[in-house]
């Protein structure tokens, strides 16, 4: 049995600038694993040391994601091999683009039982492509996933939605979303990372993609708003009371 | 031109009617399963019955279906986690992707948030258009409609969800967006005894206390409906007072338009410090007290 976990890379917003134009600036912006993603490959990593499976991570992106640390990273959490496009003609894919382009991916590795994604990309955070992903394999999908219990034809999926938490059952192969209490990610130790060196790295052609479904027309910081940053140090002379006397004047 | 409805609640069924009332003339409200349907709310009110132990979403392929018959240029749906799924089915059916989380919408641009709030994008579909949005813009906005009700035949999904067991949550019953004043409490807390000192705050303030997402994910230390930000609550309170909170984007865009914020944290380069009126670079164990005492 293979799990497959889809990964999205992403540059870290911690390093994202705002220009004087109020555009974003990446030019600072490490290529990071998305933010909910690890708990995702966690997820895979725990069901098939449970399962006996194996895990292959997929990721679509830009040439920029083509990073030997960011592989080794994503190989180094209980992942085994990864297959990965990078190329710019995979750069911003909406929902439908990129399910596609996973899709043409997954289809070329036998034997997939499960395909994990994550809550939502740091960026986008449109929590779209598990069901287009789904759509494009011709697969059943549930969201929302808190507990994945598997066997090899069916997985028992407890979910967490607004209201309730609902359990359901879906046969395999099925594409699973988690939500990130799944799975507590690891910190990969210096001997995970030296192993993820080992392991295949497939740098895979980039398909067909479709057109785009979404035209971005503007991406501008919003007007920071002024705020007073009056910041004192605690234990500077009346640094308490003023903050106080500050609360009290804005109750 | 056609629209179609997709909602969960009641409420979100009247308010995105009414959305989809400002850009079409034709509105189809599509009611799956035992939703109640508002009054006067819609032209048409399209019914799915759900078969016994299916999944909501095993009704995407009927609305697809219906979707084919009835040719909507734009759907509206709700952002409920089974939405999500159905919409998204309906757009992977349309070749179009959803644009999610709609903050604004006008002449067919879409605003919506990037990088959890980083920036603002202004999106157009290319094709057909589906958008989940919340009925926040449109509380106040009539919506009008004969609500002509029409059975929609099940199309057997292809890919079915079988619901085994559903299980209410219990809810807080805390509302904070109608809290003056809010404590927040982030990762800084290092445990859970130690939210004591924010709930006596909180009483001495008489207010509402609120968190980051860590402290709803993983641990359980309070209640998933009170943390703030993008992917939680946005709330306008007079006071906001984040104690042991980084100021992450995520998280700031749920409160930046209280009135004034507070904040305390031991990092003096803490990005919250940036975004406060008053602050205070310390341990949260003892200047929270002493401001309860002083108080
Ligand atoms: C797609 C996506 C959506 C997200 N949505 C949300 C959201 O809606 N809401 C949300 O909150 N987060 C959200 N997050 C997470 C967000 O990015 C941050 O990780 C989170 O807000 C950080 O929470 P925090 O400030 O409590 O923790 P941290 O960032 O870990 O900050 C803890 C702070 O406490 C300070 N501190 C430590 N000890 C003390 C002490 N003794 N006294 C005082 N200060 C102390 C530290 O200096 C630090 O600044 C989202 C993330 C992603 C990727």
């Amino acid at each position: 049995m293979k799990i497959v976990v889809a990964v999205k890379v992403v540059p870290d917003d911690q390093d994202i600038q705002v220009a004087a134009n109020r555009e974003l600036d990446y030019s600072k912006a490490h290529q990071i694993i998305s933010t909910y993603d690890l708990n995702a490959i966690e997820a895979a990593a725990q069901l098939a040391a449970a399962h006996g499976a194996t895990v292959t991570a997929v990721a679509v992106g830009s040439a920029a994601i083509d990073d030997s640390k960011l592989k080794k990273n994503i190989l180094s959490r209980g992942v085994d091999d990864l297959v990965m496009v990078a190329d710019d003609s995979c750069a911003n894919l909406d929902a439908h683009a990129t399910a596609a382009a996973l899709a043409a991916k997954i289809n070329e590795i036998d034997d997939v039982a499960l395909v994990l994604c994550g809550d939502g990309s740091a960026d986008n955070y449109a929590q779209q492509v598990d069901v287009q992903l789904a759509c494009a394999l011709g697969w059943p999908v549930v969201n929302a996933a808190t507990n994945i219990e598997a066997t090899d034809s069916t997985a028992t999926v407890k979910r967490t939605l607004e209201d309730e938490v609902e359990t359901v059952e879906v046969s395999l192969p099925a594409v699973i979303s988690v939500t990130p209490d799944i799975a507590i990610p690891r910190i990969p130790g210096m001997k995970d990372i030296l192993a993820a060196g080992k392991k295949p790295m497939n740098m895979a052609a980039a398909p067909e993609v479709p057109a785009e479904t979404i035209e971005v027309i503007e991406c501008l910081a919003p007007e920071a708003a002024d705020r007073l940053g009056n910041v004192a140090e605690a234990s500077a002379e009346g640094a308490i009371d003023n903050f106080v006397a500050a609360l009290k004047a804005a109750l | 031109m056609k629209a179609f409805v997709l909602a969960e609640h009641t409420d979100a069924a009247r308010g995105l009617c009414a959305a989809a009332r400002t850009v079409a003339d034709d509105v189809t409200l599509v009611a799956i399963g035992d939703v109640a349907v508002p009054e006067s709310c819609a032209d048409e009110v399209a019914k799915i019955a759900l078969p016994e132990g299916n999944a909501v979403e095993n009704a995407a392929e009927t609305v697809c279906a219906l979707a084919d018959e009835e040719a909507p240029e734009v759907v509206f749906a709700e952002p409920t986690r089974r939405l999500k799924i159905v919409a998204g089915r309906l757009a992977a059916h349309l070749g179009a992707s959803v644009i999610t989380d709609v903050t604004a919408l006008n002449d067919g641009v879409a605003e919506s948030m990037y990088f959890g709030g980083l920036a603002n994008r202004k999106m157009k579909a290319v094709g057909k258009a589906v958008y989940t949005m919340t009925c926040a813009n449109y509380a106040e906005a009539p919506a009008s409609g004969a609500n002509a009700v029409k059975e929609v035949a099940w199309v057997e999904p292809a890919n079915a969800v079988k619901v085994v067991s559903r299980e209410p949550i219990v809810k807080s019953g805390i509302d904070l967006t109608k809290a003056d004043v809010v404590v927040s409490a982030g990762r800084g807390f290092a445990e859970e005894e130690q939210l004591d000192i924010a709930r006596a705050l909180c009483d001495k303030l008489g207010a509402g206390l609120g968190c980051t997402r860590p402290l709803t994910e993983g641990v359980d230390w309070l209640p998933r409906e009170t943390y703030i930000g993008v992917s939680g609550l946005t709330i306008s309170p007079k006071v906001y007072i984040a104690a042991g909170v980084s100021g992450q984007m995520q998280h700031m865009v749920g409160c930046n338009t209280a009135g004034t914020i507070f904040a305390i944290n031991t990092d003096k380069n803490a990005p919250i410090f940036k975004q406060c009126d008053y602050g205070i670079v310390g341990d949260l164990k003892t200047v929270l007290p002493a401001i309860t005492e002083a108080l």
